[in-house]
């Protein structure tokens, strides 16, 4: 589904050349949830962005059902962190959600139904004539995830979309997640910062270095398809699982090889 | 935001604050309503524009009272060539800012978008902005003599700016989240013009069109007055060469009038057209 191959950024400051990201290399298969963790600054949203084809990679590439990325693929849906800011204010949410199907060539009650549809997967039945101001931060962010499934893409790149709620929110907003990828059958790189989450939400986490970034560990998470936020957690397994990243992060951070 | 603001906002939305609601029988006493002390003012300055011309301080044949100016006014309105003037005012006004409106919002719409035309262009539009519009009298008599068209060339010269250089800004202000989102959902060119560009300039283009639509009148009345097209400011200076003065105070009383109305239509737009905006839906965030 998902190739990065070599993917790599340079960014030029007064002249001088730094490597963000060096070379990472890895696939993500169709219908698998992979997470992407590293220590803070190691590039994970420029690794997001160059996928999404917002960004050009200085070597390498990424590619998307085997064609190169280079720009925005089909089928590819984006969710931002900052969802007030990736929310269209001028808009309600039924045309929030409605405005990315309007270049599918559906009837305006075929779109309808679609939008009714996104709302309905995120818990938000009914929401369509309400502004996105006046819902909260989880529920704006549920908005634009809506958005993002309305098109029924087949990738979903997430930029630690969760990073910006609160814990509880947090904990409903990952089991959404977890939900909405075991029905929809859609793959999801989800990029966070947060071990915790990497951990409760993949299949497998992808442990980035410090940069120049490199691909440092691959976790494989055998937590099983069913997920609690209380009984997962609070596993012997999960605490392992834990570690294991935690170690792995903060080797990344000496930047020990 | 501080509690002064907040109750008028609420006063002003109809809204009440039941925290602050005294609940004992001594009712405290309550803040004069702002309307009434607007009011007071009015009613203060018309007094001393009553009282003044009765005293040694000023010249009644210069500054006549308050009820010659009203007597005159009324008599004014009841003159089919009042309402003439008046026409002539409104409809160079009229006109004028929507031309600069129209030719402002698609120019900076176009030049904003195409970044190599701005920066073209960025030199020749900060030499142009400050020239006075009534620099350009002599060229607009020469062009169109002392008809309306004359008025309209001031007016829309001065007006046009104050819009351009708001949709300039306005589009340069586009939300890099909101651009990446655009661009990720894979909107057409169009579209992201339609919806992400267009909404974004267009508190900037409410903003222009309110000191436009300042400017347009200002410069019209001062063509009529200077080149002599008709209207209200040709009024006036007919009135002050005929030693009218109450009827020149009473047509400077209606410009006036004119300025306010035309604030308060442009406010009442503005909250129509933005009701999702911040600064509109009145919820700090």
């Amino acid at each position: 589904m998902l190739e990065v191959a070599g993917i790599g950024r340079d960014y030029r400051v007064d002249g001088e050349v730094h490597t963000a990201i060096d070379a990472l290399t890895f696939q993500v298969a169709e219908g698998e949830l992979v997470c992407v963790v590293g220590p803070s600054g190691c590039g994970k949203t420029t690794l997001l962005r160059m996928c999404a084809g917002l960004l050009a990679p200085t070597r390498g590439a990424a590619l998307v059902d085997g064609r190169e990325v280079d720009g925005p693929p089909e089928d590819t849906a984006v969710v931002f962190q900052e969802y007030g800011r990736s929310l269209f204010p001028w808009m309600r949410v039924g045309a929030n959600v409605e405005l990315p199907l309007k270049r599918l060539g559906l009837t305006r009650a075929q779109r309808r139904e679609r939008v009714a549809e996104a709302l309905r997967l995120v818990d938000l039945e009914g929401k369509e004539r309400v502004w996105p101001w006046q819902l909260s931060g989880g529920m704006q962010q549920r908005v634009a995830i809506a958005r993002a499934i309305a098109f029924r893409p087949r990738l979903l790149l997430m930029d630690e979309p969760f990073a910006a709620v609160d814990a509880q929110t947090r904990a409903d907003l990952e089991d959404l997640i977890r939900d909405l990828w075991a029905r929809l059958g859609i793959t999801v790189v989800f990029i966070t910062h947060d071990i915790d989450e990497s951990v409760y939400l993949g299949q497998r986490v992808l442990v980035l270095s410090s940069p120049p970034t490199t691909l440092r560990a691959e976790v494989h998470i055998g937590l099983g398809p069913e997920r609690d936020q209380l009984e997962t957690r609070s596993s012997p397994a999960f605490a392992k699982l834990r570690g294991q990243v935690w170690a792995e992060i903060q080797a990344a951070k000496r930047g020990e090889t | 935001m501080s509690p002064k603001r907040s109750d008028r906002l609420n006063a002003m939305s109809g809204k009440r604050t039941h925290s602050h609601q005294p609940r004992s029988n001594r009712p405290r006493p309550r803040p004069v309503p702002p309307l009434l002390l607007g009011a007071a003012g009015v009613a203060a300055a018309l007094l001393a524009g009553q009282v003044l011309p009765l005293t040694p301080l000023v010249n009644p044949r210069y500054f006549p009272t308050t009820s010659a100016v009203l007597a005159a006014l009324a008599d004014d309105l009841a003159r089919a060539e009042f309402w003439r003037a008046l026409a002539d005012t409104m409809t160079a006004w009229a006109a004028g800012l929507a031309i600069a409106v129209a030719a402002g919002a698609a120019l900076g719409i176009l030049i904003g978008s195409l970044p190599p035309v701005r920066a073209a262009t960025a030199s020749t539009i900060e030499f142009l902005r400050p020239i006075p519009s009534v620099a350009l009298v002599p060229l607009a008599v020469l062009l169109f003599g002392t008809r309306l068209p004359s008025t309209l060339l001031l007016v829309v010269y001065a007006a046009f700016w104050q819009v351009l250089v708001q949709v300039l800004a306005g589009v340069r202000d586009v939300d890099p989240v909101a651009a990446d989102t655009a661009k990720s959902l894979r909107l057409t060119k169009w579209q992201r013009l339609a919806h992400l560009a267009w909404p974004t300039a267009l508190p900037y283009l409410m903003t222009g069109v309110r000191l436009a639509a300042t400017v347009a009148l200002v410069l019209a009345v001062t063509a009529e007055l200077v080149i002599g097209s008709p209207g209200l400011g040709h009024e006036i200076a007919v009135a002050q060469t005929s030693g009218a003065a109450e009827r020149m105070y009473a047509l400077i009383l209606v410009a006036g009038a004119l300025g306010v109305a035309v604030n308060l239509g442009v406010r009442a737009l503005e909250r129509e057209v933005l009701a999702w905006h911040p600064s509109v839906r009145g919820e700090a965030r």
